[in-house]
């Protein structure tokens, strides 16, 4: 049972070779390109999506945040359907692997940052004091607000990895007591699948959820050091 | 693409060689051929509207068609999950029941959601035909009206010699009333000197007749000798004391 339960976990390998590269790279095929005005119905919802998600999340930014619309748009794409493709059965999600996470988080994160701190160094190191503290506290204030900076990579990335993950141990835990149960006791067998279903609903949502806070935190990071 | 890492192998190689990096794409142009094949001389033939009918979004409709002489497709898709599941092929696991959950609330969301975000899809794309045919049709309308105005203006210049007619029959009057009040006033001071030569004459006349009427008077005056007047006012006084007798026997009848 445990190496059942982490199994899905573990990143696929074909005959030794890495799949996760082509799992990783698959969603961008689900996501066509069209050079015409008038396309099929799939590929004119999607680009209303995507239209509806950049406007939504690049207003906030000045012109030199703007440039980085096609790394967040492109970023929030990514997290959403490979979360959303993790539901299917039997399949990978790159996004549970924390060195992804990480590899994902870190960049953008001392992007953001080491932009800051070369064009408006002050505003930057504002960041770290907090206004209106008493004089007494702040050399202790300056302390966590360093922590809590240089934190924020980490955080962004174990949260992520951690809801996703969660999510789907969740999930292969219910649906295998579902099958403990349906030799016991029916009824208690289909309450056990109700739960089941909420929980599939519950995790459609945390898959879209944790996309666009990654990607809103990011963009947060952004604006503050623009 | 390999021509690429070339480049790049000779860039880090050679450092002066990056400032000739503006002649990279001209470089990579000479070594792609393009227009190898025979162009096409004809317009390429356009895409099909709709794509190949697919039934369960998943198993295109040839695939049906293809098994019906055979052998029914439902049919053989039972049969082999039977098969598999007996034999154990595929393992009732936990898995299942998240495949279960997982494939039921998609099914549901499809066959809820689907009709409205296809309608969706359908309203953005005739939004989109709608706009170009809104401009196309602002256009037509546009040319539409410059060609009635012009036609309107051809008819207005056909209608032009009324306008001048009035205008002509208004300088006329004008210029007849300005000529007659020339007249008039002519004939007015014609008169006023005319009176005047007039009223000269009837002056003078007086004047003479007035001169005359004294130089008689003065001569007459003159010639009454003082004898005569003697003599006149005697007579007058005989005269008066006659009638005095006369007229007191007048007032008895």
């Amino acid at each position: 049972m445990n190496e059942n339960l982490f199994a899905s976990f573990i990143a696929p390998t074909i005959l030794g070779l890495p799949a996760a590269v082509l799992i990783i790279l698959f969603p961008p095929l689900l996501i066509p390109t069209s050079k015409y005005l008038i396309n099929n119905r799939l590929i004119t919802t999607q680009q209303w999506l995507i239209k509806l998600t950049s406007k939504q999340m690049m207003t906030m930014h000045n012109t030199k945040g703007r440039t980085w619309s096609l790394m967040l748009v492109s970023l929030i794409i990514f997290i959403a359907t490979t979360n959303l493709l993790g539901l299917l059965p039997h399949s990978f999600t790159p996004t549970t692997q924390l060195s992804m996470n990480l590899a994902m988080a870190i960049p953008l994160w001392a992007g953001a940052v080491i932009m800051g701190f070369r064009s408006k160094i002050k505003n930057a190191l504002a960041h770290f004091l907090p206004q209106g503290t008493p004089t007494p506290l702040i050399p202790m204030l300056v302390i966590i607000e360093t922590i809590s900076l240089l934190i924020q990579p980490m955080a962004l990335a174990v949260r992520l990895t951690a809801n996703i993950t969660a999510g789907h141990l969740l999930m292969h835990l219910i649906g295998s007591a579902t099958l403990a149960m349906s030799t016991i006791n029916l009824p208690s067998t289909l309450i056990t699948f109700t739960i089941l279903i909420l929980l599939t609903i519950l995790e459609i949502a945390v898959a879209l959820i944790q996309a666009y806070v990654f990607t809103l935190l990011v963009s947060l990071y952004l604006h503050d050091n623009t | 693409m390999l021509s690429r890492v070339v480049l790049s192998a000779a860039a880090t190689a050679a450092p002066s060689l990056k400032n000739a990096a503006f002649l990279g794409p001209g470089v990579l142009q000479a070594t792609r051929t393009f227009h190898t094949g025979q162009p096409h001389l004809v317009p390429v033939p356009p895409l099909p509207e709709y794509g190949g009918k697919v039934r369960y979004g998943l198993i295109p409709e040839e695939f049906f068609q293809f098994l019906y002489p055979k052998t029914g497709p439902y049919v053989l898709g039972t049969g082999l999950i039977l098969y598999a599941l007996s034999k154990e092929i595929y393992v009732i696991s936990a898995e299942t029941f998240t495949a279960l959950s997982v494939l039921g609330v998609m099914v549901y969301g499809i066959k809820k959601y689907g009709p409205f975000v296809a309608d969706f899809a359908d309203k953005l794309n005739e939004q989109k035909l709608a706009q170009l045919e809104e401009a196309k049709q602002a256009s037509i309308q546009h040319i539409q009206n410059a060609i009635d105005t012009e036609k309107s203006q051809q008819a207005l210049v056909q209608k032009r010699h009324y306008l001048f007619d009035v205008q002509r029959n208004n300088i006329a009057m004008a210029l007849e009333v300005t000529y007659r009040e020339r007249l008039y006033r002519v004939y007015k001071e014609v008169k006023n000197r005319l009176d005047y030569h007039i009223s000269v004459q009837n002056m003078m006349r007086r004047k003479e007749q007035e001169h005359m009427i004294n130089w008689v008077e003065k001569h007459v005056v003159q010639s009454i000798s003082t004898q005569q007047e003697k003599e006149t006012i005697a007579k007058c006084i005989a005269d008066l004391k006659l009638l005095a007798k006369k007229a007191q026997a007048q007032p008895v009848m």
